[in-house]
């Protein structure tokens, strides 16, 4: 930037200027005055125009919001499911000749093991009884001679014990049949997320390109309506940096009244997906409350948002100054 | 050393148009000169070539001893905005005030909130419109639209103050006007290179008179002088 001021009493006693050197705090002063009335003047023109103003914010914020609600859909999936695993169970299946005192002994071993939380024991009575309520088959027990179902063992685990050691060592316990422990369904869970974090990922830069290209054309019909005057601006010495900082404050405001308007979408998906959560997670006999973003990565989903703008900008900007550069 | 120096110029456009043919002229500084011609003379390209909107094909501009076609297009602004342009169709933001429009060269060059107040209302007090500080152009007359346009370019206090047919949509009377605002400015010590196609006017003016015929200059006179 030219460097051109002169402390004068009267323009008439100064007719032909020269660059001069000004201090440091005259520069800062310049700089921060410049910035000030580039991001209001841009502001007012955003508010200048209400309607095809929101009409961008709107569209941008609804690209931003749908890889965030398929984000955090997938944060909290990950939360129940790892709230399953944390109260996973192996099932050990007593030798269906094994007898109370016998089921005892083998529980009594699996109590001392430490890898274990909590055992509960279901005498084959008890499997009888609750097989009676879940298949219905009242009239073909009756017309058994015995009790097919055997003792079963439920056997808690802690958080840090390892599933398959476990089904090993309960294997080897005396008296035992079989050991049931189902990882196949947890693995294929995880294999699902892992494809949803993907598939959300893919969508996030998908639509983060569509933000881009939404604030971009927006800067361009704005530098478009305006291009009599950028012409003046450019007639007069405005630089390429000058003329284009009042387009990226543009693309920058939008983009943070987007990622807003985004993160305030958001917020009314969890109100309003929060009952319909609850009842179905009542239904398993638990509690799980929804869980949005953290203060932090709600600050920095708006610092993305606002950057998008601020890029969308810069690049239509920038690709308009290239084609309209005088004397180039 | 001369403050604008034309060596040997030529201008070919695109189109095989010879716009300017071999020319060489120079001015001093504080000098006041008029460039006239008829339509299609060339004097818009030489104000162009100054102002780097055009780079010649042959010859050189040297201003302050600088070869205008060694700037980069980076650098166009800079020098720019040592210049100070009037324009035939004033050129002015509408929508903006007097003020705003006189204030922008300056936010331009980074010049202080403080000074860009003082410098602009001491300019627009010079072509006597301070008191329509707040006013948007759009309720100016054609004339007083013009001496803005001249406030907007003295208030960069120019190394050269150019001006591209500055009276070709006012009257008679108003041109007059507009040209003694002109030499008002250049009496003050700024130079000034006016091109206008009216030799009447520029002849009653009594300064140094450069003539455009065909992209050739022809005539270097003072009229009533040496």
């Amino acid at each position: 930037m030219n460097r051109r001021v002169r402390s004068t009493t009267a323009l008439n006693a100064e007719p032909a200027s020269k660059p001069m050197r000004r201090s440091f705090g005259e520069g800062l002063n310049a700089w921060w005055h410049a910035h000030l009335y580039s991001a209001l003047s841009s502001l007012g023109r955003l508010t200048g125009r209400p309607a095809s103003s929101a009409l961008s914010i709107g569209v941008m914020a609804v690209a931003l919001a749908l890889p965030l609600c398929l984000w955090m859909a997938l944060t909290n999936l990950q939360r129940l499911s790892g709230s399953v695993e944390q109260s996973r169970q192996i099932s050990v299946f007593m030798r269906i000749d094994a007898d109370a005192a016998a089921v005892a002994t083998t529980a009594g071993l699996v109590e001392k093991l430490p890898e274990v939380r909590a055992l509960q024991v279901q005498t084959p009575e008890q499997g009888l009884v609750d097989f009676r309520a879940l298949a219905g088959f009242d009239e073909a027990l009756d017309l058994l001679d015995s009790n097919p179902i055997p003792a079963v063992l439920r056997v808690e685990l802690k958080d840090q014990a390892d599933p398959s050691a476990m089904q090993a060592t309960l294997s080897a316990l005396p008296h035992v049949d079989a050991v049931n422990y189902d990882a196949a369904w947890q693995a294929r869970l995880d294999a699902w997320l892992h494809f949803g974090q993907r598939f959300s990922l893919t969508v996030a830069v998908l639509l983060g390109l569509g933000a881009l290209l939404v604030v971009g054309n927006s800067v361009r019909l704005a530098i478009d309506a305006r291009a009599d005057e950028i012409e003046i601006m450019q007639l007069l010495g405005g630089s390429d940096a000058f003329i284009r900082r009042p387009y990226l404050y543009l693309g920058g405001w939008m983009g943070f009244l987007a990622g807003a308007t985004a993160l305030g979408i958001l917020q009314a998906v969890l109100w309003v997906m929060q009952p319909s959560v609850t009842a179905l997670v009542s239904t398993y006999g638990g509690g799980f409350q929804l869980q949005g973003l953290g203060i932090l990565h709600a600050v920095g989903i708006w610092a993305l948002a606002a950057s998008l703008g601020w890029l969308g900008a810069w690049l239509a900007a920038g690709h308009w100054l290239r084609r309209h550069r005088a004397g180039s | 050393m001369p403050l604008l120096t034309f060596e040997n110029v030529s201008k070919r456009y695109a189109s095989g148009q010879d716009a300017l043919r071999d020319i060489s002229f120079s001015m001093d500084a504080g000098e006041m000169v008029f460039l006239t011609g008829h339509s299609g003379a060339g004097k818009s390209t030489v104000l162009r070539l100054i102002h780097v909107a055009e780079r010649a094909s042959r010859g050189t501009v040297l201003l302050e001893g600088r070869n205008l076609a060694q700037i980069r297009p980076r650098g166009i602004p800079a020098l720019r905005r040592r210049l100070g342009m009037v324009f035939q169709d004033h050129r002015l933001l509408l929508d903006r005030s007097l003020f705003d429009n006189l204030a922008l060269p300056l936010i331009m060059a980074g010049v202080s909130r403080g000074d860009i107040g003082r410098r602009v209302r001491a300019a627009l007090d010079r072509v006597g419109l301070l008191a329509r500080e707040r006013a948007l152009p759009t309720a100016l007359s054609a004339g007083e639209q013009q001496r803005v346009g001249i406030a907007r370019a003295i208030v960069v206090q120019p190394l050269l103050l150019l001006a591209d047919e500055p009276t070709g949509n006012l009257d008679p009377q108003l041109a007059a006007d507009i040209m003694g605002l002109f030499a008002t400015v250049s009496a003050q010590g700024t130079t000034v290179l006016v091109a206008s196609h009216d030799l009447h006017l520029v002849r009653k003016m009594g300064k140094r008179v450069l003539v455009l015929e065909q992209g050739r200059l022809i005539d270097d006179f003072r009229p009533g002088g040496a």
